[in-house]
């Protein structure tokens, strides 16, 4: 028995050994491409390429940072595209919370005829793919004349079902005595939204808000479609369209990709807890 | 006059109700239903995307020209290698991961970040980095010469069918791997901790801890994960469209949705595209549909 008990823990430690080597080698593997990114960003084309692979460059190369802005045609259109991106990424984030914020407390406090039909015909958009709609979206897009504006890279994206679930489930627990209590003052409707709903849903909002401009950030198939001219395109264009048209120049595409990095990785840093919050409830809402 | 008073509250209440959701519909009309809806009637239609002449109906000739052409079925290969090749790494590795980092009583914070961080980066970016990776004089080979020690052997990661496949699906699985481990930690952490001390209390060691009482109730969780991941590999994108941009052979990694972007866009064929696009629709739809049958009968609840 006591043998026993000793055999477990000496193979318990053993075994306790090993997760940590596999799960700090595992670390170390996933992490290794991003230290590659940004140790490459800095070093001459010659040395990303060198064998072994210098993890620390003996010249520091800079200038990479400065060809990437500077862009092929040196019209520095990246910043332009960057811009393009914060633009984009933010106007859809802040419609989607007011919209969803909207459409959720709607279906969440006010019981009406086919409240329960409106609600689960909203849901069942999160059943369309957008790749499979893209086409004949396209076609709405470009007959409303917006083909390369801004409102053509944006429109599609006003609200989506996810939000509005997630607004909904938020806002359901809503104490009522709370807004009956807001209307016996006098408030109109618009305003109790406006001046007690939303100041009180802050954490849903954080989440939903950094889920869509994470989404926006990323979005390279629709600014395809839709972005024409390089002054209408985004971050992720101008990286496809560097990647194909300068590939010789190693450094400064590594460069151009941590520039685009940088931000998401300053949100990730300082509100890590709402990232992982939309990981799991993106999650919980399909299940 | 009380009750009539609730009466006309209530009568307001809808009102409002009906006004805050009224923008929301309108959109989900524009945006949702009415392009699923045309992307049906497309796919019976011969249209051209420029021409402004009229679709016109051709029936069924759409799909049947689809399941006729070799480009079809090389993108249904494709997307079904890659689906494959993907979600069940990713579904064993982000479990495994999990039980891992849930074992440890220190650093939890930090693994979870480690492994989230690719998450963090646009499609875009992770494909850019991978590809440099991938180059003859790039790390991959380094990496795997060192490991067989064969020096100065190219491994043709973006040239030969097998590995331009195997290298689009390791870039997605490094993407995804940390963003499915934190859903599985999620899960894991709602399983009540009475449970395992009550199996450790018997006699159970942490091999038949895991075995036995987390798995089984971490079942709706896989199922999720298997759903979603599936899902979201049949809809790859980025990493295929950059590589072939950047130069690589295409037709390994031809996925569905790239087919539809170069018979739309490129040869301007929106009925065959949306005929693709109808198809992969429905096969998204049977998914979501066993998932959502799968999650209702397989409901863990703790007393």
């Amino acid at each position: 028995m006591r043998n026993n008990k000793i055999k477990h823990s000496i193979l318990g430690s053993v075994g306790d050994t090993l997760i940590w080597i596999f799960l700090i080698g595992t670390a170390a593997l996933i992490l290794m491409p991003l230290v590659f990114m940004f140790t490459s960003s800095i070093m001459p084309s010659k040395d990303i390429f060198k064998m072994p692979y210098p993890w620390i460059t003996s010249e520091f190369k800079w200038q990479n940072y400065w060809n990437a802005i500077r862009g092929p045609d040196g019209d520095f259109m990246y910043l332009r595209n960057i811009f393009n991106s914060f633009f984009v990424s933010s106007v859809v984030s802040f419609t989607t919370v007011i919209l969803s914020a909207l459409t959720g407390y709607g279906l969440a406090k006010f019981p009406f005829k086919g409240r329960t039909v409106v609600f689960l015909l909203i849901m069942s958009t999160m059943m369309i793919p957008f790749e499979a709609i893209m086409i004949p979206m396209y076609m709405v897009v470009i007959n409303m004349g917006l083909q390369d504006t801004y409102p053509g890279l944006i429109l599609p994206f006003l609200t989506n079902a996810f939000g509005i679930f997630m607004m909904r489930q938020y806002l359901i627990t809503f104490p009522d005595e709370i807004l009956d209590a807001a209307r016996i003052d006098g408030a109109s409707e618009p305003k109790i939204f406006w001046r007690v709903i939303l100041p009180n849903a802050g954490p849903a909002i954080a989440t939903l808000a950094i889920l869509t401009f994470r989404t926006q950030w990323d979005n390279l198939l629709w600014p395809l479609l839709i972005a024409q001219t390089d002054k209408m395109k985004t971050i992720p264009l101008y990286i496809t369209r560097f990647t194909a048209e300068t590939h010789t120049d190693e450094g400064a595409m590594m460069a151009i990709a941590a520039i685009a990095s940088i931000p998401m990785f300053i949100l990730f840093f300082t509100l890590s807890k709402y990232f992982v919050s939309g990981a799991s409830l993106t999650s919980g809402s399909k299940g | 006059m009380a009750r009539h008073r609730k009466f006309g509250m209530e009568r307001n209440k809808a009102k409002w109700g009906i006004i805050f959701i009224l923008p929301s519909l309108i959109f989900f009309a524009v945006f949702s239903f009415y392009p699923i809806i045309n992307a049906f009637y497309l796919s019976f239609h011969r249209k051209d995307l420029l021409s402004l002449r009229a679709p016109k109906f051709i029936g069924f000739d759409n799909y049947t020209y689809l399941f006729g052409s070799s480009n079809f079925w090389n993108s249904v290969l494709s997307t079904t290698f890659f689906t494959l090749g993907t979600f069940i790494p990713l579904l064993i590795f982000s479990l495994i991961l999990a039980a891992f980092i849930m074992s440890r009583k220190r650093f939890q914070k930090f693994f979870q970040m480690a492994f989230y961080s690719p998450a963090v980066l646009s499609s875009v970016v992770a494909a850019v980095i991978w590809l440099l990776v991938f180059d003859p004089r790039g790390l991959g080979n380094q990496m795997l010469n060192t490991l067989f020690n064969s020096p100065g052997v190219d491994h043709k990661w973006l040239a030969t069918d097998t590995m331009l496949r195997l290298s689009t699906i390791i870039v997605y699985f490094w993407k995804y791997i940390g963003y499915f481990t934190i859903i599985f930690i999620a899960g894991m952490a709602s399983i009540p901790k009475q449970l395992h001390e009550a199996a450790y209390i018997d006699g159970a060691n942490r091999w038949q801890g895991f075995w036995r009482v987390t798995f089984p109730l971490l079942k709706p969780t896989v199922l999720l994960v298997s759903v979603m991941s599936m899902i979201q590999c049949l809809k790859t994108f980025s990493t295929q469209y950059l590589f072939t941009v950047s130069g690589t052979p295409s037709k390994p990694i031809n996925v569905i949705t790239l087919n539809i972007y170069n018979t739309a866009i490129r040869d301007h064929r929106i009925g065959r595209a949306s005929a693709m696009s109808v198809l992969l629709f429905l096969v998204m739809l049977f998914f979501t549909a066993m998932q959502i049958k799968g999650s209702k009968s397989d409901d863990v609840t703790y007393m």
